[in-house]
């Protein structure tokens, strides 16, 4: 079972979140990025559920979270229609800023198509090393948002996370990207680089496993038996995340 | 320079390499890598091909002197020839058959006569069915619903007793659980009002072994209070004593705490290994349990029940319990002084017959598993993260052994972390 709530959580923080990541390594939306003017600001304002604020400019985009001041505002209804405009099926429309309207038409939907290829590749696509591995550390990054969301958001998620000791986990691929899942009375918050004093460590060998992990093509614990993902430290809090991560898969599915 | 050289693994792996082609994760559950949490996996042996007293060998032919004793079962030694000789004589009249062997009325016999709060002994297989059992049995005594767990709790792994949040497990599987902290009866009292009094039962092990923390023992007191509270509110008293079971005392480990449960678990230590467990209580609770419908394919085979009755007798020759402390106290005396030597801080928690360790130079139990791994791949068998285990082969020669191995890995990762000295 999941629900639309979290879902919305994991929409906005994790999935509109990897864009930061995107236009710093992805040549194609630096591109996209060089076309703008000037900076835009975009909310996403959902009631009942979450709020953030994307800054576009040349050079990248950064989320902050909770409702800024903003170039363009668009307050959504409900969780169930704010995941209906990531999947597509609802159609988003600003409360302010419909002078900037062109942004959200062409330079924001650009990036998220490019964010979507990347998220949702083609066979034929990661056969590309290159593309392989920017597929791989977005989506890395997304499930380690996405993580946190669930511990704070899903009622069997907060489960795991209230057996969770204080702390940072750090989660990782080697010779790849990073993030720390820091716990504080067992509220999660991820951060997306390596912590630098973890209790706990899960560490996969490459991004080849990552990625085969990350698609269900191999099983967790054979890795953990053949030592190709490694784990260390207050393992209490790196089993209770691993459950959490079992629920990543189905909400992101 | 290390004393003990570091073993090998490369049959291990080869196994394991094939194993998991036809079994899942290769080797599941507690006696494997993942839940049994070898950090890292390349200083653990993954099969054994042979075992004696208290040691085994592995599969590349590396000897261990093992304080896990498969997690339990071991309480007389590997082998033990009595034990043996008993099971196999058994064996040669008869097993698995159709009209249960006189040997069962016989194995309850001895089990009434050696455990202070039974009437009766049911049999079956694992701790998980006797704790199942023990809980069908409250509600079906009580007619009432909830269960009482004490934090940190485990009961082996049927749906009933994992956690909400565990592959599998339904919300609904775990609704009527509810989990109150261990030595606080003013916890108790508000849980109980807050169920309305629809409660069947209070299951626990006897004193706090959970996992990745220090073992908190009981008290006498302690669980005298808690009879008290279960009496005065019509709940059945249930002792796991799966895992401590015949370590602490023969009797019961109720009895070592000065109490009867109404229904109390035994697995591990009943029979040196052969596969039975049982379930055993008073005689307010016999009716009860004979009208459940409750049973197993191998749950009445002999050879386990001949086996149970040498071991129970053989322990009571040796007194177990005391060998079990004084000599789970003198090693564990010995790890802290090896450790002192080298500047780690070794915290020795629980009962000596079931000894806890944790490093406590940091938060993160990092050197631990660091020194663990040490010991595991020089031959000392322990644990990362879970009690031990003593049995009675073990001798003042393995414990010098034993302590000279730990010290030898201490060595080994002061020596990886000079940072420790500043």
């Amino acid at each position: 079972m999941t629900d639309s709530r979290t879902l919305a959580y994991i929409n906005l923080y994790a999935v509109l979140g990897t864009l930061e990541n995107l236009c710093e390594l992805d040549s194609k939306a630096k591109e996209i990025l060089a076309e703008m003017k000037k900076p835009v600001s975009v909310c996403f304002d959902v009631k009942g559920g979450p709020a953030a604020t994307i800054k576009f400019t040349k050079n990248g985009c950064r989320m902050e979270d909770g409702k800024q001041p903003c170039d363009i505002y668009i307050p959504v209804a409900s969780c169930e229609k704010f995941n209906g405009i990531i999947d597509g099926t609802v159609t988003p429309i600003p409360a302010k800023g419909f002078t900037k309207i062109g942004f959200l038409l062409k330079t924001f939907t650009a990036l998220t198509d490019r964010l979507t290829e990347l998220m949702k590749p083609t066979e034929e696509a990661l056969k590309d090393p290159a593309f392989f591995d920017l597929s791989t550390t977005l989506m890395f990054y997304t499930i380690s948002v996405a993580l946190s969301q669930i511990g704070n958001q899903d009622a069997i998620g907060k489960a795991s996370a209230s057996y969770m000791l204080d702390g940072e986990i750090s989660f990782l691929i080697k010779d790849g990207p990073a993030a720390t899942l820091r716990v504080k009375d067992n509220h999660l918050i991820t951060i997306k680089q390596k912590s630098a004093k973890p209790r706990a460590i899960m560490q996969f060998d490459n991004m080849q496993l990552a990625n085969d992990l990350f698609n269900g093509k191999i099983n967790a614990m054979e890795c953990i038996g053949k030592g190709t993902v490694e784990i260390r430290g207050m393992l209490s809090m790196v089993d209770n995340m691993n459950r959490i991560l079992d629920r990543v898969a189905l909400y992101l599915a | 320079m290390s004393k003990f050289p570091e073993y090998k693994h490369d049959k291990s792996h080869e196994y394991f390499d094939r194993a998991i082609k036809v079994i899942p994760s290769g080797i599941y559950g507690h006696l494997g890598p993942a839940e049994g949490l070898w950090v890292p996996v390349s200083k653990w042996p993954f099969y054994s091909e042979k075992a004696q007293g208290t040691y085994f060998w592995d599969v590349d032919g590396n000897k261990y002197i093992d304080f896990m004793c498969a997690y339990g079962p071991n309480v007389l030694g590997y082998n033990d020839p009595d034990v043996d000789a008993a099971a196999m004589k058994q064996l040669k009249l008869g097993n698995c058959t159709t009209s249960p062997s006189k040997v069962m009325v016989e194995c309850a016999e001895n089990l009434v006569d050696t455990v202070a709060s039974a009437d009766w002994a049911f049999f079956c297989k694992n701790g998980s069915d006797t704790t199942t059992l023990a809980v069908m049995t409250a509600r079906a005594h009580t007619h009432k619903k909830k269960i009482f767990f004490l934090k940190g709790f485990y009961h082996g792994d049927f749906q009933w007793a994992q956690k909400v949040d565990y592959p599998g497990i339904l919300p609904e599987d775990v609704a009527n659980n509810v989990v109150v902290p261990w030595f606080n009866l003013q916890a108790l009292e508000e849980a109980y009002e807050a169920c309305n009094g629809d409660v069947a039962g209070l299951i626990a092990q006897p004193y706090d072994h959970g996992n990745f923390k220090d073992n908190e023992v009981a008290s006498t007191e302690y669980w005298q209070a808690v009879r008290k509270f279960c009496d005065d509110h019509g709940m059945v008293l249930i002792f796991d004593d799966v895992r401590a079971g015949f370590r602490l005392d023969l009797q019961g480990s109720d009895h070592y705490y000065g109490i009867k449960a109404d229904l109390i678990c035994f697995c591990k230590a009943l029979a040196n290994g052969y596969n039975m467990s049982a379930l055993c209580g008073g005689e307010h609770m016999k009716g009860t349990v004979s009208g459940l419908t409750y049973t197993g394919s191998y749950w009445m085979s002999a050879v386990p029940f001949a086996a149970s009755i040498a071991c129970i007798n053989k322990m009571k020759k040796l007194n177990t319990p005391k060998m079990f402390r004084e000599m789970g106290t003198k090693l564990t005396d010995g790890f802290k002084a090896a450790a002192a030597e080298h500047g780690f801080d070794l915290v020795v928690s629980g009962e000596p017959a079931l000894f806890y360790l944790r490093i406590a130079n940091d938060d993160s139990l990092m050197l631990h598993q660091e020194w663990i791994a040490e010991c595991v791949s020089r031959g000392l068998f322990l644990a990362s993260h879970h009690n031990h285990f003593m049995n009675a082969a073990v001798t003042d020669e393995d414990i010098k052994k034993a302590i000279e191995i730990a010290e030898d890995a201490f060595s080994v990762v002061e020596k990886r972390h000079p940072e420790l000295k500043g």
